[in-house]
């Protein structure tokens, strides 16, 4: 019997009133299992990341764009060729629908009240008090569809003091205590973290939250508001060290790449042959201890009585790390990583971008990256969701089974199809600014 | 109030890989039941402990990541423990398996087996790599993932100005490769969930790891993607194709604030006159950099931040940025973990909760929901399970057995 695979959030619509990533980024996963995430923008204040290089460039020239530093002085708006060339945008909101929506003005509200009518979650990540002065609370939304699921994820919360407060990734990871645990030991400074973390941590909040409502949705016909925050989903992830403070009156303290909690040694990160290769060690166990002597030609120091113990190695492990750093540094990374696996030894390569998209035979494998045609820019490959299903149909595509939306690009889809609304009264809405 | 997931019954046979879903999914107000090996799970020897006490009942990375879950005792692979697990996935919703390779197939348990004993079981499968391809059988920790999925490669601290690196790339603790993995297992599963409401039949879910790791970097891979532009790390900010201006200073009281500028319009206005109100502007109020096309660009951008960090370095951690933060100025403080639940916010939001430990005699400050739900509760207790805390009540209760057979089982060592 061949059955029709099926999307798992089939007939789950979804209005995105989100952007950059920590909001945007959580309809993007609920496109991927199937719901219909229609993202509303307005030309007036886009995405930033519509904004945001790398830029698809023009089949026919070379890319006029030189890679710079993020300038977070101010946007330069007027410096991009087209708003629906941003690569990083393209990858954050594959999957959904998008249209324009002037929220600002009163028949948009009233647009967006259709489009709520029709729909079974509402989600946004405006400053707190925006929808209400739009007149679009809960209470609003909820006499307008009665199991609504309104969620709203201001930076810090809606409830508490801090309603007002900005967030972006960098603040969440360093409010939530997620930078400072991430580094060489004092006096070294924090090292943090290399991209915004909390901003794909609040994606999958976004989405999870949203999909447990739906579930009890499904269960009790009940739909409810959902209170998020950015910060929130960090501190949750910090909970062994406050349960050591709480528990044993310990302060956090960062020990680099060596293995806090669970002897190992060595443990950290050695330096290749080569720019800037790096690859990472962990040895914890005496097997892989013996096993990586091996690999190493058993060289005389390894023999000594101060590393005849994983006690020991630990103890001493500064010294086993120069002489770890002194092997490695003469060895090609790659062939490093297969002998040491080869042998029962967990190691990898520090990877960059190009060598999981070029290089790692795994990730190929796994098809991690999926290619989806964009409507101005062709096709490119996006990021694919890394759940593979048995029997759903679940991927990045999306019911769209496309890349990012151009800027407007559904409307007559949304507007006419799903709103009925004619032709003229589509023009006419065009004309007086409202979409 | 119920939780979101009231009605759904979970297993978990996990180590750390597979942890930290079952514990979203307790929170979210599932029934988990772990599964451990007689003895107890080898999580329980992940550190720190309770007064250091190196214990399988003191640990507390074993009392977070299992909050909320119950858990017996039981030795699948021997005839009896197996039958009894069979019994088990019978009546579950979901099982998450983050075994061996192999474990459970060698118990005759494969996934057509499995939809034999409950067609409408949701099979969630973590394993480190995935179930074929060519590093299969690759061994990993949390450091090994982080490496191989790019974040190590995005964090850690600036190069020298001959653009040379003097510190290897960082893996940001602790167990962040699990968090990942377990944040995009539990999306997966409580989709499948959703979907089963509607198709009536299960779901087999396949999870790797190191592609769960690998999608959660950022602007790395579109930079390559788009532009084959390596992007570099560097100290407290992303890594990208050129090194940007610091945004991490030291504060009076030798910690370190993080310091963003507002990029929306009138941004930069409101923080000139924040900074002028300290008495710390510098010259950035001059006609010059009321123009944008005036304030770009790499000296600027480093003269900006100078004159932020010097206002910064007036005072200690916690003293200012709220006044920012009042204006739409995203400043704040690079706290530890533990001074989070004295912090009014959370406190307001019930953001850290009390729990008990009865056998202790003793409460202690937890972790608690992630999100306020106005119909819904996050689960509050209770503690994690002591080793086979729930045997009589799972295997009595719930399967049927008698306290002798029980008895029986436990000489045997089976449970």
């Amino acid at each position: 019997m061949s059955v029709k695979k099926r999307r798992p959030l089939e007939g789950v619509r979804i209005a995105d009133l989100t952007w950059l990533l920590a909001g945007a980024g959580g309809p993007r996963l609920l496109a991927s299992l199937g719901a219909e995430v229609i993202r509303i923008e307005w030309r007036d204040r886009l995405d930033f990341l519509r904004y945001m290089p790398p830029f698809a460039s023009k089949r026919e020239e070379e890319s006029t764009e030189k890679a710079e530093a993020m300038d977070l002085t101010g946007l330069d708006t007027g410096k991009v060729q087209s708003v629906n060339r941003g690569g990083y945008f393209n990858d954050i909101n594959a999957g959904k629908y998008g249209i324009s929506l002037n929220m600002k003005a009163p028949q948009g509200r009233e647009l967006f009240k259709k489009l709520v009518a029709v729909s079974d979650v509402v989600v946004e990540a405006f400053t707190a008090e925006t929808m209400q002065k739009w007149g679009l609370g809960y209470d609003t939304l909820k006499a307008i569809k009665p199991d609504i699921i309104y969620m709203q994820q201001p930076g810090w919360g809606y409830k508490g003091p801090y309603v007002k407060y900005a967030s972006y990734g960098p603040i969440a990871q360093a409010v939530s205590g997620l930078t400072e645990q991430s580094g060489l030991p004092a006096p070294h400074p924090p090292a943090g973290w290399g991209f915004s973390y909390m901003d794909w941590s609040g994606a999958y909040y976004c989405a999870m939250t949203i999909l447990m409502a739906l579930y009890y949705k499904k269960r009790t016909g009940k739909g409810q508001y959902l209170d998020c925050s950015q910060v929130e989903p960090g501190i949750g992830m910090t909970g062994t060290a406050v349960l050591d403070h709480a528990v044993n009156g310990r302060h956090y303290q960062r020990t680099g790449n060596r293995s806090p909690y669970t002897p190992a040694a060595p443990h950290g990160a050695y330096p290749c042959a080569g720019d800037d290769r790096w690859i990472a060690i962990a040895v914890t166990s005496e097997e892989e201890w013996q096993a990586f002597v091996r690999i190493l030609g058993n060289p005389d120091w390894a023999a000594q009585d101060r590393f005849a113990s994983l006690a020991e190695r630990v103890k001493y492990q500064d010294e086993l790390d120069r002489l770890v750093n002194a092997w490695t540094q003469e060895q090609e990374p790659f062939g490093l990583q297969e002998r040491l696996q080869a042998a029962g030894v967990p190691a990898g390569v520090c990877q960059t971008a190009q060598d999981r998209i070029e290089r790692d035979p795994q990730l190929k494998h796994l098809n991690w990256l999926l290619p989806l045609e964009h409507t101005e820019i062709g096709t490119w490959p996006i990021k694919d969701i890394p759940f593979h299903f048995a029997n759903g149909q679940v991927s990045q595509g999306g019911p769209t089974e496309r890349a990012a939306p151009c800027y407007a690009e559904d409307n007559a889809y949304v507007y006419k199809e799903l709103l009925g609304l004619s032709q003229a009264e589509i023009e006419a809405f065009q004309d007086e600014g409202v979409i | 109030m119920d939780g979101f997931l009231f009605d759904v019954k979970v297993l978990e046979l996990a180590d750390e890989k597979g942890e930290f879903c079952g514990k979203l999914l307790a929170g979210a107000g599932a029934d988990v039941l772990k599964i451990e090996p007689p003895g107890g799970q080898a999580t329980r020897e992940i550190g720190p402990f309770y007064h250091d006490e190196v214990h399988p009942e003191r640990s507390l990375y074993f009392w977070h990541y299992n909050f909320g879950k119950r858990g017996i005792t039981l030795d699948i692979e021997s005839p009896p423990g197996t039958d009894l697990l069979k019994q088990l996935i019978a009546e579950a919703d979901v099982l998450i398996d983050a075994q061996p390779l192999g474990t459970l197939e060698k118990l005759g348990l494969d996934w057509n087996a499995l939809q034999a004993l409950n067609p409408r079981l949701i099979y969630v499968l973590l394993s480190p790599f995935g179930h074929s391809g060519p590093w299969r059988d690759y061994k990993a920790n949390d450091l090994v993932h982080l490496a191989l999925g790019g974040q190590m490669m995005c964090c850690g601290y600036s190069p020298s100005d001959d653009g040379s690196y003097d510190t290897p790339p960082i893996a940001p603790q602790m167990w962040h490769a699990y968090h990942i993995a377990g944040n995009q297992a539990f999306i997966a599963t409580v989709g499948a969930l959703i979907g089963r409401e509607m198709t009536e039949v299960g779901e087999m879910i396949e999870l790797p790891v190191h592609q769960a790791v690998s999608v959660c970097t950022e602007i790395d891979v579109p930079h390559w993607i788009y532009g084959q532009t390596p992007c570099y790390r560097q100290t407290g900010r992303h890594a990208q194709p050129a090194i940007g201006p610091e945004v991490q200073f030291p504060t009076k009281d030798g910690r370190y604030s993080i310091i963003l500028p507002n990029p929306f319009p009138g941004g930069y206005e409101t923080l000139v006159g924040f900074l002028e109100g300290k008495g710390k502007a510098g010259d950035l109020g001059e006609d010059t950099y009321k123009e944008l096309k005036n304030r770009r660009g790499r000296a600027f951008a480093e003269h900006f931040a100078d004159i932020q960090a010097a206002c910064v370095a007036d005072f200690d951690l916690e003293e200012i940025w709220h006044e920012a933060q009042e204006l739409g100025i995203p400043w704040s403080p690079i706290r530890l973990p533990e001074e989070n639940p004295d912090d009014v916010q959370w406190q307001t939001r019930a953001t850290f909760s009390q729990v008990e430990h009865p056998e202790l005699g003793e409460s202690y400050t937890y972790t608690g929901a992630p999100m306020l739900p106005n119909e819904c509760a996050w689960r509050q207790g209770p503690r994690a399970p002591l080793i086979g805390e729930h045997n009589r009540e799972v295997l009595c209760e719930q399967l049927g057995l008698s306290a002798e057979a029980v008895a029986d089982l436990q000489d045997k060592g089976i449970v």
